[in-house]
Parts: C-alpha cells; sequence; structure tokens
C-alpha cells in the first residue's frame, strides 16, 4: 500500500539520517491516517446506504417487480403481487412476523385490502403509507426515521465511530508510554508453532 | 409425597449451596484447605440433589401425573414418550430446573478436572458458580416451582405446545442451555482472578476450552434453531432477529470476540481489562437472555412461558454488575497492558479491529432488541424493530467482520512488511474480484455480489494458508496430502481448526446471501394435476392424504417437482399440516423440502378445499440455503480440532500441573 518494501526503506531511513524509531512512528502515522480516511467512507457509506428508505428497498429480495405492480385499475390482481407488497410490511398484532407469512385472520384481511387498492392502481408507498397510519410504525418492522425514534439508527453508527477513536487514541497512548514490562509471553506457545513457523517463512 | 420429596430437595440443594458459596470465599480467602474441600463437595452435592429432583419431575411427565401443575400444562396422555421426557425444557419451571442441572453438571465437572490444579483460583470458582446456582435454585424454591400441585387430579394434560413438537426443537434448547449455562465456567474463572488478585495468564490458558466448548453448542444450538424456523415456521426463512433469538446470539458474539481477544492476551500480554469485560458482558448476557426469554418483558412469538420471576432477575443482574464493576476497578493496576501495539499492519491490530466489530453488532442487536421498550416507555408508540433494522445495520459491519476475517491471519505478530503483504494478497484479491464480477453477471444483483466477492476473499485466504501449510509439512517430511492434512490438525489444532471455523462463517455468509437477495417465492392455489412454474422448476399438486397420529392428524399434500427443461422428475415432497386435537385453531406447518447444495425448493401449505381437490401453497426458492448446515457441520470439525489437546501440548500442561502441586 503506502509502505515500500523492505530494501528500499532501510535505504530511505538512512538517507533522512532519522533514527530507526521515528521513523517506524512516522511511518505508523501515514498508516494510521490511510486505515482513519478508510474507516471514515466505510462508515459514511454504510450510514449512507441504511439509512435512506429507497437503496433500501433495493435490497429488498423480492425479484418480483414490487414497486409498481398492476398500475393500471381494473388490472387484475395476483396472490404474488399482494405478497410482494405484504413482504415490507409487518403484522401489526404478533411482533417480528411478516405479513405475507402471518396466518390471522386481521392479516388475511389485510392482504385483501392490498389486493383490492392495487386493483385501484394505489402505489406500494401509498399503501404502506395507509397501514402507518391505521396500525401505527409498528407495520413497518424498523423504527420510523423521525423524532425519538432516529436514535435507534443512529446510536449504533455513534458507538461504532465513539469506539474507534476511543481505540486509535489508546492505541498510540501506549505505543507512547516509555518501557513497557516485557512480555514472556510473546515467545510461540510451543516449540512445534515455532519450528512451522520457521518452515512456513522458508516456504515464503 | 414423592413430588413433595422433589421440592424438598430443591429446598436442600439451595441450602447446600449457599452454604457452597460461604465456604468456597471463606475458604479461598483464609487459604483454609479443609473449608475448600467442603466447597468441592458442596459441588457435587449439589449436582446429585438437583439432578434427582430432575429424575422425579421426568418421572412424573412420563408417568402422566396430572396433579403436578407443571406436567398438566406441558404434556397430556397422547404425547409421545420421545416428547414428554423433552416436556422437561418445555416450559417455564421446568427449563429452569433443567438450567441449574446443567450449571451444576458443567461446575462438577470444572471442580473434578481441577481437583488438584489451580488451588488459589478454584475456591472462587466453584463460589461463582454456585453463587449462580444459588440463585436459579431460588427462583424455583420461591417463584416457579415445578412441583406445584393443582386442586384437583386432571384426567388429562393440557399438551406440549404443538410448535414445540420437532425433533430440532427437543435438541435445539439442550444445545443452547449446554452452551449458555457454559459461558458460566469462563465468567467464574474470570471471576476468580478477579477475587485472588491472580492476574497472571493462567486464568486465560485455563478457560480457552471451557470457552470453545459452550461456545460450539452455543453456535450449534443457534444453528439447530434456524433448522426449526426454517422448517416449521414456514416463511422461507431461517432467522427472524427475534427478541429470543438475539437473546441467544448477543452471548455468542462477545464469547466470540473474547475467544479471539484472549489470543491477544496470551500471545501479547494487551487486552486484559477488555477481556475481563467481554466475559463477563457474556455472563451478562446470558443471564439478561434467560431473563428476557423467561419473563415475557419482551414481546414476541418465542414468549411461551411467562411468570412472576423478573424481579429476581433484575435484582441478580444488578448484583452481577455491581459487583464486577468493584472488583474491576480496584484491580485495574493490576491489568496493565506488558506491550504497546507496535503497528497497525499487525495481527494484533487486526484482531482488535475483529473485537471492535463484533463489540459493534452486539451493541447494535442489544440496543435494537431492547429499544421498542424504551421507545414504547418515552413516547408511548409501539413501534417494531425487526428484520429490516439489523440487516440494514449490522449487514454492512458482518461484511466488515469478513474481510477482517480474511485479513486477519494473513497479518504476522507486531509487524508485517509490505512485500509479504503484497504476496499474501495477489491470490485472495483475484478471487474475490472474479467471484464478484462473475456473480453479478449471473445475479444482477451488486448488494449480493459484494457480499459473495468478500466472501470469497477470506475463502481465498483460509484455503491459501492451508496450502502453505500442506506443502511446508509435504517439504519436510514427504508426507502425502491425507497424513499432511492430519498432521496439520493433529499438531496444530488451534490454527488449522481455527481456519475450519472460518471457512465455515464462510458457508453460513453464503447461505444468508443466497437466501436474502436471490429468493424467489410465488402463492399459487393448484387443482389436482395442475403445474406451476418457478426458478427453473414445475411443481405438480397430486392430491390431498390425511394421516391419523396419537395427538394430532396429518394433511400432506403430493408434491411432485420437476425440471423444467428436461422435464426429468426430481422427487416427490409433502408440505403438511398437523392439526393437535388439544389445539385445533393452531395448526403448525411441516414445510416440503427438497435441498440441494445449489438451491432449494421450498413448499408451505397454506390451505386445501374440503375434498382435496385443490390447495394453495407458498413456494420458495432458496439459493444456497443447504451451505448454512454444511457450514454448521464444519463449524463443529473445525471447533473440535482447536479444542482437542495436542500431543505437545498436552505434555506440558502436565508438567505445569506438576509445577503447581509442588510450588503452590
Amino acid at each position: 500500500m503506502i509502505e515500500s518494501s523492505h530494501s528500499r526503506q532501510d535505504m530511505q531511513y538512512r538517507q533522512f539520517g532519522m533514527h530507526r524509531h521515528a521513523y517506524a512512528a512516522m511511518r505508523k502515522q501515514s498508516g494510521v491516517r490511510a486505515l482513519v480516511v478508510a474507516l471514515a467512507v466505510a462508515t459514511a457509506l454504510w450510514a449512507a446506504l441504511a439509512a435512506r428508505p429507497l437503496l433500501a428497498q433495493n435490497v429488498d429480495p423480492t425479484p418480483i417487480p414490487a414497486q409498481e405492480p398492476a398500475a393500471a385499475a381494473g388490472t387484475p390482481v395476483s396472490a404474488n403481487d399482494i405478497n410482494a407488497v405484504a413482504r415490507q410490511l409487518w403484522c401489526p398484532l404478533c411482533s417480528g412476523v411478516r405479513l405475507d407469512a402471518c396466518e390471522l385472520k386481521a392479516c388475511a384481511q389485510m392482504k385483501d385490502e392490498i389486493g383490492i387498492m392495487l386493483g385501484q392502481g394505489t402505489q406500494v408507498q401509498e399503501i404502506k403509507d395507509i397501514f402507518v397510519n391505521r396500525y401505527g410504525p409498528q407495520v413497518l418492522g424498523e423504527p420510523p426515521r423521525s423524532g425519538f425514534n432516529w436514535l435507534a439508527w443512529a446510536l449504533p453508527f455513534i458507538v461504532l465511530v465513539g469506539g474507534g477513536v476511543y481505540l486509535y487514541t489508546r492505541a498510540r497512548a501506549m505505543g507512547r508510554e516509555p518501557n513497557p514490562a516485557p512480555s514472556v509471553a510473546a515467545a510461540p506457545t510451543s516449540e512445534y508453532d515455532r519450528k512451522l513457523d520457521a518452515e512456513l517463512k522458508q516456504y515464503d | 409425597m414423592i413430588f413433595d420429596v422433589g421440592h424438598l430437595l430443591l429446598i436442600t440443594a439451595l441450602l447446600l449451596a449457599i452454604f457452597g458459596v460461604v465456604v468456597a470465599f471463606w475458604g479461598g480467602h483464609t487459604r483454609n484447605v479443609k473449608l475448600v474441600a467442603s466447597s468441592f463437595n458442596a459441588v457435587y452435592a449439589t449436582f446429585a440433589l438437583v439432578a434427582l429432583a430432575a429424575v422425579i419431575l421426568w418421572y412424573g411427565l412420563l408417568g402422566d401425573h396430572f396433579e403436578l401443575s407443571y406436567v398438566w400444562n406441558h404434556s397430556e396422555i397422547a404425547l409421545p414418550n420421545f416428547y414428554k421426557f423433552a416436556a422437561l425444557w418445555g416450559g417455564q419451571a421446568g427449563s429452569l430446573l433443567f438450567w441449574v442441572l446443567i450449571l451444576t453438571a458443567f461446575g462438577t465437572a470444572v471442580a473434578l478436572q481441577n481437583r488438584n490444579k489451580h488451588q488459589v483460583l478454584m475456591p472462587y470458582v466453584n463460589g461463582v458458580l454456585m453463587f449462580t446456582s444459588v440463585f436459579f435454585l431460588t427462583l424455583l424454591v420461591f417463584a416457579a416451582s415445578p412441583f406445584e400441585r393443582v386442586a384437583f387430579v386432571p384426567a388429562d394434560g393440557q399438551g406440549l405446545n404443538p410448535l414445540l413438537q420437532n425433533y430440532w426443537m427437543v435438541i435445539h434448547p439442550v444445545m443452547l442451555y449446554l452452551g449458555y449455562v457454559g459461558l458460566a465456567v469462563p465468567f467464574a474463572f474470570a471471576g476468580a482472578a478477579l477475587i485472588s488478585r491472580k492476574l497472571d495468564n493462567e486464568w486465560v490458558r485455563t478457560v480457552r476450552r471451557w470457552t470453545l466448548i459452550p461456545w460450539l453448542f452455543l453456535s450449534l444450538g443457534i444453528i439447530m434453531g434456524s433448522q426449526w424456523a426454517y422448517m416449521e415456521l414456514g416463511w422461507g426463512g431461517y432467522w427472524a432477529w427475534d427478541p429470543v433469538e438475539n437473546a441467544s446470539f448477543l452471548p455468542w458474539l462477545t464469547a466470540t470476540a473474547f475467544l479471539h481477544s484472549i489470543i491477544i492476551q496470551e500471545q501479547r500480554g494487551i487486552l486484559k481489562v477488555w477481556n475481563m469485560v467481554l466475559i463477563w458482558a457474556t455472563y451478562f448476557l446470558v443471564i439478561l437472555g434467560t431473563f428476557t426469554t423467561r419473563s415475557g418483558v419482551l414481546e414476541s412469538v418465542h414468549a411461551f412461558a411467562r411468570s412472576n420471576v423478573g424481579v429476581y432477575f433484575l435484582v441478580f443482574l444488578i448484583i452481577v454488575v455491581f459487583s464486577f464493576l468493584y472488583l474491576l476497578f480496584t484491580r485495574l493496576p493490576l491489568l496493565k497492558a506488558e506491550q504497546p501495539i507496535d503497528s497497525y499492519m499487525s495481527r494484533e491490530a487486526a484482531f482488535l479491529a475483529n473485537n471492535w466489530v463484533f463489540a459493534a453488532i452486539a451493541f447494535a442487536t442489544l440496543w435494537g432488541t431492547f429499544f421498542p421498550m424504551f421507545s414504547e416507555l418515552l413516547t408511548g408508540q409501539r413501534i417494531s424493530v425487526a428484520a429490516p433494522f439489523f440487516n440494514k445495520v449490522n449487514g454492512p459491519l458482518f461484511m466488515l467482520l469478513v474481510i477482517l476475517m480474511g485479513v486477519g491471519p494473513l497479518m504476522g505478530w507486531r509487524h508485517t512488511s509490505a512485500a509479504s503483504l503484497r504476496k499474501q494478497f495477489v491470490w485472495p484479491l483475484i478471487a474475490m474480484v472474479v467471484i464478484g464480477v462473475v456473480t453479478y453477471f449471473v445475479g444482477r444483483s451488486i448488494f449480493a455480489s459484494l457480499g459473495l466477492a468478500v466472501l470469497a476473499f477470506a475463502a481465498a485466504t483460509i484455503v491459501q494458508e492451508y496450502v502453505r501449510g500442506l506443502m511446508a509439512r509435504r517439504a519436510t517430511t514427504n508426507e502425502n496430502y491425507l497424513v499432511a492434512m492430519g498432521n496439520l490438525w493433529r499438531r496444530n489444532g488451534r490454527r488449522y481448526g481455527g481456519y475450519l471455523v472460518h471457512l465455515s462463517i464462510v458457508m453460513i455468509g453464503v447461505a444468508v446471501v443466497g437466501n436474502e437477495f436471490y429468493q424467489q417465492t410465488t402463492n399459487v392455489t393448484l387443482a389436482r394435476g395442475e403445474v406451476v412454474q418457478l426458478g427453473g422448476f414445475d411443481i405438480e399438486f397430486g392430491g390431498m392424504r390425511v394421516e391419523n397420529e396419537s395427538n394430532r392428524d396429518v394433511y400432506a399434500a403430493q408434491v411432485t417437482i420437476f425440471d423444467t427443461d428436461s422435464g426429468k422428475q426430481l422427487g416427490e415432497i409433502a408440505p403438511s399440516r398437523n392439526v393437535y386435537f388439544k389445539t385445533p385453531d393452531m395448526p403448525t406447518s411441516e414445510v416440503g423440502l427438497r435441498m440441494t447444495p445449489i438451491q432449494d425448493v421450498y413448499v408451505v401449505l397454506n390451505g386445501w378445499d374440503d375434498t382435496g381437490n385443490s390447495a394453495t401453497f407458498t413456494i420458495y426458492i432458496n439459493p444456497l440455503t443447504m451451505w448454512m448446515w454444511i457450514g454448521g457441520l464444519v463449524l463443529m470439525l473445525g471447533t473440535l480440532i482447536a479444542s482437542w489437546p495436542s500431543p505437545t501440548r498436552r505434555r506440558s500442561e502436565t508438567f505445569s500441573a506438576v509445577a503447581y502441586a509442588t510450588g503452590d
């Protein structure tokens, strides 16, 4: 990546007249910077993907065209069309059961209603909104992205990033502490491990 | 009469366990050999008493003693004996008894294995384990007694919950409990190290195997639970991020992180505080998980049993939190890292990142599981946090984890040179790109291809490591490939068994991607002899048949699967419904399944007309799902290899045991 091969490294730090440790620290920092940038990009990407309902719908596994089924009024609506919508909704009575798999009477009625609405040309998003209005956000299977419920989405990100920053600063602080206690554990765990590692090195 | 004895046994066990806790801590503190010996005996005796109580409950279940409220509520005369036996863990009081049975059995096994080892730690290990027993025995004696009577003797029981009458459901809780409860053992060692201030690597080395084995049980329990959900619940999937599923998954996450981070403590002497926190979190999540499943605090399809045990659990959880925090903070100076992290291009840094992501996933899962409760308390609005939330938040994190799984083993300890990195990464990166591009052109799903590409990368690093190991052995010993493989596993099981477990995770990941992104489904009503086409299969309905069992009727549809292109018959399946006499309005589903490594044809019977001439089905084509179960087997193999005592290490363990015995 950013680093050069071994022989060139040696040359470089001799050239700059730097002390080996100082060079190591510098080289470490550039590695760190790259790591931080990469992480920031990844986190931003993740946040964007997770928080946008538009993209999230694309993730939905339904291979049947779920977005615009039976657009014109009067078009016959198949059970598959209904299920494609039902897969995006959750039973309002039993938490954790997807509408298409729910066998309650109430859910059967909801599915019938979806069929009627699809037949009238109602869009999927509108159907979802109608059910949210009637039964509350429970039917979405995820917290709505508004008000207090934003916290459900935000906190995992905050913890992830906060944890990362904490780890990063701690690891750096650890690196600066002079003369850490010598360790006896650094040696390979067994004679065999050592041998194997040696063999592997040879093979490399 | 005999059931009064059962209750009396539990009371005696409780008193004995309290006695055991006192002598264990007191004996450990004063180094009084007699008190410590007494604590060992208390461990054995508690186990014997609890086992006897369990035998009495089994006697009640198998003998149809419906005067017991538990038997009346969870069994019936017509129930097959197999399920009568399993009904011990089918309800609340029984499953709590089962919990203590396993806990005391583990305690006894630990005590027997270490009777003459770890003299400083063992009294406290006994103490912590028995303290946990005290809690559960208190529940059994005061809040949820399995030996409670009903005022009259009913003629028949109410039957076992139909959903539980399935082979997987019999073995799945056993596995889960073995894993769950077993994770108390490493926590007990950690607690013992904190209390005794003997905070060197001794406890870490000892608990590795005591963590791996429960971890294996927990993993298998989770996979079997998924198998049950896949076969029984009939919605085409195997994991719904249901609160109870999450309850089993949370300790798995922290235990997995712990298994990785103790390697760094062993090798490099860092992360000592973190390891303490992780194993404590695991224990805490185990108790919390039992609490959420047993108290019904979170609504869930699994909430089979509810009662007034909630307050007891809360008190115990608070004790667990505060006693641990007190111990940790008073011992903090003894937990200083021995070395710094030298470079971000090192294996310890990769391990650190692995722990970071595991912790983040665990947090997100915990947060999502409990969020509806917070939300309802604060806003009064009911929301549900289900698969859409967890998939979006945890999905990318798992992908990051798979990348780290590939990267980690390629890094050396302390520092890896760029040249070595380049050499290590060439083949895995090629595999990643090829798989990503090919699957994109076949499947046309960017997310799925991204996932599969990352999985291919991780798989390639594992294969590369194996090839390298085999070549190295062959170069020096001239063994053939099979012998060389056997020797890799036997002599370096920790490493190569671990890789195998990684490979199994890749397989499970492949199944998840296949099921999540490439699933096809349809919903049809077919007349007899009619055919529906889906995903290259012709699926024909051949009529209904009814079978009468002792406690239910089975309505099965005869379904034949043909290959659309060749017209060849591929197999016959019988999706069916069980209508139980005791609960006719709760028919359970038995999915009709044709499984192949490429894809499953998965047929659910939704309904049928009285003549049996037509029936309604939901049909799923689930690509790659079988790899989840294959992955489960590989995971088992890998963990067994990783935990098998290696020939060289066993000798050194004997030496160290002798050293303890003579030096301590």
